[in-house]
């Protein structure tokens, strides 16, 4: 009886430390192992760099500094500055972009 | 119709997006945060202002009267070791020729280099070498895990 009461809860796929691994990590794998993630990441830096978003987000950060001081700023406080406007900030066109590739390479890897 | 596999796919594709996305965010705060804490965003009219402050960097380490009790410009760290607020090594600019303390060293790189001055290998190495300095510098003044 007992044991019922302590039995820890059973693990989601998110937290299943099995030997299966998930098919997101099979896919980061693939991603990875083809050189994919490389291209996807360029291409995304390069969107994101002509269209201004980088700008942006590097004027937040100098924004930030000049208010705070430059020894008072952590790599943490400007990535949490810049997660919320950088996330929502990218123009439909790239993330239309990179999603048609991204599909395309789950197609081509069979999943 | 979308049948499940589209749906998981679309799921997919958008979370492997936020992935890219977020490295690339972290990159970007982490390019700031090396541009703020090596001094590398000041504009061309601070340049004075930096050759004063690495001439008095250089008079401060000339000085025999100096010491680390009475300079209330030395700080102290975790560790217990004090560093000059400007590091004072006078490096020569292999581009222009001045002396130019360290820790003014990578602003004035930055702008110096800039002005196209025709570059042997011996001084690309240099560079290289002085980045590499520059870049563990940062390493060992920002990252350190305390």
């Amino acid at each position: 009886m007992k044991h019922s009461v302590n039995r820890p809860p059973t693990p989601d796929a998110a937290e299943d430390q099995g030997k299966e691994p998930t098919l997101q990590e099979i896919i980061n794998i693939k991603l990875i192992e083809s050189g994919e993630k490389e291209r996807l990441m360029e291409l995304l830096r390069e969107r994101l760099i002509d269209c201004g978003w980088k700008d942006e987000m590097k004027a937040l950060c100098r924004a930030h500094v000049k208010k705070k001081g430059r020894n008072n700023v952590t790599v943490d406080d400007l990535v949490h500055l810049i997660t919320p406007k950088g996330r929502a900030s990218v123009p439909d066109s790239v993330k239309a972009e990179l999603l048609q590739r991204i599909r395309t390479f789950l197609m081509s890897a069979a999943l | 119709m979308s049948g499940p596999n589209e749906d998981n796919n679309t799921q997919l594709s958008s979370h492997i997006f936020g992935d890219l996305l977020d490295s690339i965010i972290v990159d970007v705060a982490s390019e700031c945060h090396r541009i703020a804490k090596l001094g590398l965003d000041r504009n061309l009219e601070e340049e004075e202002e930096e050759m004063r402050l690495s001439a008095q960097a250089r008079a401060r380490v000339a000085d025999p009267s100096n010491s680390s009790e009475t300079n209330t410009k030395y700080v102290v760290d975790i560790f217990g070791q004090t560093h000059p607020s400007v590091a004072t090594e006078i490096f020569e600019c292999m581009n222009c020729g001045r002396s130019i303390a360290a820790g003014r060293f990578a602003p004035h790189l930055e702008k110096c280099m800039g002005k196209v001055i025709p570059i042997s290998s011996y001084h690309i190495s240099i560079c290289l070498y002085l980045s590499i300095m520059i870049d563990s510098y940062y390493d060992r003044e920002f990252c350190a895990i305390p």
